[in-house]
């Protein structure tokens, strides 16, 4: 059996998972699947230029997509004007004197001889201008979440179209991999997977707690859709009619005709990104990449800028997470900034990436769909397996203990599937050629 | 991409996730051969050795080296000629795929290293041949590892041999001069009291004046009846002090004798001791 | 007085609680970098590992509970403690045997350690969360305090009480005998002098007849054991809940790091580090300040720095301008 093959029907295996469960439970349920895991292919693709091609270990997956999402409310939520007037100018100076602060800071490391002189002003720099900040900043805040708490409290955002937050998410991301990716890949040793697993818990921390910002753990509700909303199609005349044509119920009609618009706006989405991820893989560009991963020393001898070539091809990567973020907080409708959590957004990706393949664009597209469908499933198939265990048990607190616990065993899985592949297919389903 | 897998450098440079420090490289430390015995023969000798790293090609072919009783043997070579390798072939490091490594009587082939030094082995690799973080006397310790008895006698018999050595016990083994440290590393492998010591270029990167005392150590150590083993890059010199010597080129035995015969040997003297 | 009351205040906010929580960070940055330094890879699966420990543990102290054996003033989830480890213990080793053994015999490179500890990761969460479920469990009892705030002030007259909670103090305690242990046996015993020697040089140990595997076993061994200490310790002086365990990796990571990964001195001194910066900078200074300064001078606000939601922020700060400095964390991270 040759390569292409193999791959395809690999493909086709996944897709017939989806086939199947459309049959089986609901076409709801599978267009469900389906739109969550081109969401989480593009991760994956994300992930993969950062690991499979450069060999950089992010794992702060989580804090990109929350950017993205963050992009989805700032760009299409409609703006506050009452709270603009509140604190608005409070707001936009005291963030002004923040960077300020912590420019001054920079450029006096870069300009002043290191001593104890440069460390007493450097911290007088930055103790000043954090309590100035503060200063500053507080008022506006307060000021800003009195306004209307219950359903604002917020700046808001520019009311643009909500497909116009994917490419901004995308530049939030990559400015903030920028920020991290310079600090951490400068330091004399790498130090980038840790550095990403802390920026990405202050992301979320700030996405929880700056409420004039994302309205924290209240939550931003109804952001705006690209697509029509299902209740106005089902009182659309000439779409119940052709609901109607087609023998289906206009509510039904109306759900499935949403969710297979988001299903070719993502598709398209992943297409053009797959595109790009594979030009850069078989670029002069591409083949440096991964020059330097395999070894690095020798790179390094033949002239090669390895930490500038690593920093780009970090904030390339996380600028796609961060597509994909504002691209799911779309989809849901909603930016929650409680329901970020790293086992579910850095490391579930991070099993998509190296059971598809570390390496291949393919593999991560492969992985994701295939990872993505059995986090959704193992859940009704855990149920239904312990069930089974159960049905010759007697009523009692282990039965329902068991049963109880049947959600948490998609954790076990993940964990399974990864050590297995790791352990039998290294190299992924669709390895690196 | 490397052949295995598990070996591809991606990501090992992240010193949050990763420590590449102190890794070993040595295989067969999982061999759970027994040894054999095989009476009769020289005390210790890799006869007819082939075998390469991992399962890489062959580096050794068909290469003979022992050393008798009360003797210094040394092997010399140029460099790449397999010196090394063949030392870490009769000390277990690398896989013999074919030939037999025989031992006081004993045949040790399928013996992994840690094995091997029980049976009265000791080594002192080319680098990396100390504990760095651990003291002077915490490596001889280590040396000593395998002995349940009190050992405080050998330890003494190596402060005499080293006496620097004594007074910098304390000192950690890092901070030592390239020549102490040598020391150490011959003071480590004489803790198990071995029945035979193999040095791998044990002057390196040392003084000349640094490199004759060593010499005359390793003479003296000879001298208390410990046959010795060694790979020379300063030909010239070591043969001078060997009872048997062997060239290796390209992984092959390619001349053997007494010192003495090789410095004398004129094809010798052309090709690998400058004339 | 005032001052007294102030550095009473002090104590009582941030000194204690810090102690407290820099020694479990402590142990845990202990089992971080003794994995770090002689497996050679950063294990993700510590924080689970540190909560299945504590899990066995909680379920042994229901039971001991439920039967009615106590320790009188002391939690009872110190005699279950044991019963704790064990069970951390032959997890672990389990999973040594099944996992990781594999890729020593591989030679594989730490990174795809680091990738298999993911998996193992997931596997130990999805388990705690499948035997306890992933709520808030509360298994402490015994006295509550080992001196409470009211009989602090009556005792001294002072305003302000100092109280000492029980599984503070235990916390500290144990944290300091497991340490001492440690050190001792790390230095002074010869299985302890070869996982260091170990750590230093994996060829060289070889040579002089140590077993890897057996440094390995023993490795795991007292990672199992810290873990479950620190699971045991953290769960007393706050609560159990898995997802909180998981959460304590990054602090953990930064105490390790900052010390200087494969340094045991430098985990214990990041773990305070991280966490004294950590309720420094989220703790409300006003009560301090009010006795401090003169009364036109008394703050309006909480006077506190950074809201409590931050502090994992701050151990990342104070992770980076550590690295910026000092590359290899305070002690150099060398071997062990």
């Amino acid at each position: 059996m040759n390569e292409t093959v193999k791959n395809t029907l690999l493909f086709a295996v996944v897709g017939g998972l989806i086939l199947l469960t459309g049959f089986m439970q609901s076409w709801n349920a599978a267009l469900l699947i389906l739109n969550m895991g081109l969401i989480s292919a593009i991760m994956a693709l994300g992930v993969n230029l950062q690991w499979g091609f450069a060999g950089l270990f992010n794992i702060g997956v989580m804090g990109f997509v929350a950017l993205g999402g963050l992009a989805a409310v700032l760009v299409s939520m409609p703006p506050t004007s009452e709270a603009w007037a509140a604190g608005g100018t409070g707001i936009i100076l005291g963030l002004l004197l923040g960077a300020a602060t912590v420019a001054a800071a920079v450029i006096l490391h870069k300009r002043m001889r290191p001593g104890a002189v440069r460390v007493m002003v450097l911290l007088a720099v930055v103790v000043i201008g954090f309590f100035v900040y503060r200063a500053v900043l507080d008022p506006s805040v307060a000021a800003i979440e009195k306004v209307d708490p219950a359903t604002t409290g917020y700046l808001g955002g520019l009311g643009l179209p909500v497909v116009l937050a994917w490419p901004i998410g995308g530049l939030l991301a990559a400015g903030a991999a920028w920020l991290i990716g310079k600090t951490a890949l400068g330091l004399r040793s790498d130090y980038l997977a840790i550095a990403t697993l802390g920026i990405a818990e202050i992301i979320i921390a700030v996405l929880k707690n700056e409420d004039w910002l994302s309205r924290g753990v209240k939550n931003v509700v109804g952001i705006p859709r690209p697509l029509p909303y299902e209740i106005d199609l089902q009182n659309d005349p000439a779409f119940v009619e052709r609901a109607a044509g087609l023998g289906m119920d206009p509510v039904m009609a109306s759900t499935l005709y949403v969710k297979l618009g988001y299903a070719v706006l993502f598709l398209i989405v992943l297409v053009v990104l797959m595109w790009m991820a594979q030009k850069a893989l078989h670029s002069p560009w591409g083949r440096m990449m991964r020059a330097i991963r395999d070894n690095e020393v020798a790179a390094e001898a033949m002239g090669k800028d390895v930490t500038r070539r690593h920093l780009q091809v970090f904030v390339l990567g996380s600028a796609i997470c961060g597509i994909a973020g504002a691209m799911m907080t779309t989809l849901d409708g909603q930016l929650t900034p409680g329901s970020y959590q790293p086992l579910r957004f850095t490391f579930l990706v991070w099993v998509m990436v190296i059971v598809g393949g570390s390496g291949n664009n393919f593999g991560s597209v492969l992985g994701a769909m295939l990872i993505w469908f059995l986090w959704v499933q193992v859940e009704p198939m855990g149920v239904f397996l312990l069930e089974l265990v159960t049905s010759g048990m007697s009523d009692g607190a282990f039965k329902s203990h068991l049963l109880e616990s049947a959600a948490h065993m998609r954790l076990f899985t993940m964990g399974l599937v990864l050590i297995l592949v790791l352990r039998f297919s290294p190299r992924g389903l669709i390895p690196e050629k | 991409m490397s052949g295995n897998p598990y070996q591809d450098d991606r990501g090992n440079k992240d010193r949050s996730i990763a420590n590449p420090r102190g890794s070993g490289t040595a295989e067969g430390a999982r061999r759970k051969g027994k040894a054999v015995a095989a009476p009769g023969g020289p005390f210790l000798i890799g006869d007819s050795m082939t075998g390469g790293y991992g399962k890489g090609p062959n580096i050794l072919h068909d290469c003979t080296i022992a050393v008798d009783q009360g003797e210094i043997a040394v092997i010399v070579g140029p460099n790449g000629a397999g010196k090394s390798t063949a030392m870490k072939a009769v000390f277990g490091m690398l896989d013999v795929r074919q030939g037999h490594v025989r031992l006081d009587g004993e045949d040790i082939t399928t013996l992994s290293p840690q094995d091997r030094v029980s049976k009265g082995m000791g080594f002192v690799p080319q680098t990396s041949n100390i504990f760095t973080s651990m003291t002077v006397q915490e490596n001889l310790e280590m040396g000593a590892f395998i002995r349940t008895d009190d050992f405080s006698d050998t330890m003494a018999q190596v402060y005499d041999l080293f006496p620097i050595l004594k007074d910098k016990r304390n000192q950690p083994a890092g901070e030592l001069s390239g020549g102490q440290r040598q020391q150490v590393a011959v003071g480590r492998a004489l803790m198990t009291r071995p029945k035979v010591l193999m040095l791998d270029e044990p002057t390196a990167g040392v003084s000349p004046i640094v490199m004759d005392e060593l010499f005359d150590r390793i003479i003296e150590v000879a001298r208390t009846g410990i046959p010795i083993l060694m790979v020379e890059q300063n030909a010239r010199q070591a043969l001078e002090i060997a009872d048997k010597g062997y060239v290796l080129v390209q992984g092959r035995n390619a001349f053997s004798g007494t010192g003495k015969d090789l410095l004398a040997d004129p094809e010798v003297r052309k090709s690998f001791l400058g004339g | 007085m005032d001052f007294l009351n102030a550095i009473v205040a002090l104590t009582n906010y941030v000194v204690i609680p810090a102690m407290s929580y820099g020694s479990q960070l402590a142990l845990g940055a202990l089992g971080v970098t003794l994995v770090y330094g002689i497996l050679r890879f950063s294990n993700f699966a510590h924080g689970d590992t540190m909560a299945f420990g504590a899990m066995v543990t909680i379920l042994v102290t229901w039971l001991m509970q439920s039967v009615g054996i106590n320790l009188g003033p002391l939690p009872t989830a110190l005699l279950a403690l044991p019963f704790g480890i064990l069970g951390c213990v032959a997890l672990v080793l389990v999973t040594d045997r099944l996992v990781y053994r594999f890729y020593r015999e591989q030679k594989a490179k730490p990174v795809i350690l680091v990738i298999v500890s993911m998996g193992v990761m997931f596997i130990m969460n999805g388990l705690v969360r499948f035997i306890i479920g992933p709520d808030d469990q509360r298994f402490s009892d015994g006295a509550r305090f080992i001196i409470s705030a009211r009989d602090f002030k009556s005792m001294t007259g002072l305003n302000e009480g100092l109280a000492i909670k029980t599984s503070q103090g235990l916390t500290v305690v144990t944290a300091v005998v497991v340490v001492a242990v440690l050190f001792w046996f790390l230095n002074r015993t010869r299985t302890g002098k070869s996982m260091r020697a170990y750590s230093d040089n994996e060829d060289l140990a070889l040579l002089s007849g140590i077993n890897p595997e057996r440094v390995v076993v023993y490795t795991w061994l007292i990672v199992a054991a810290l873990a479950t200490v620190a699971g045991v310790l953290y769960g007393l002086d706050k609560s159990f809940k898995p997802f909180t365990y998981f959460q304590l990796l990054l602090p953990i990571f930064a105490s390790a790091i900052v010390g200087g990964l494969g340094s045991p001195l430098g985990a214990i001194a990041g773990g305070f580090i991280i966490a004294f910066s950590e309720v420094t900078i989220t703790y409300a200074w006003k009560k301090v300040a009010v006795y401090l300064l003169p009364e036109r001078f008394e703050p309006d606000g909480l006077v506190q720095l950074l809201s409590t939601d931050y502090k994992l922020a701050v151990s990342f700060v104070i992770l980076l301008i550590v690295l910026l400095f000092r590359p290899t964390g305070i002690f150099r991270g060398k071997a062990l």
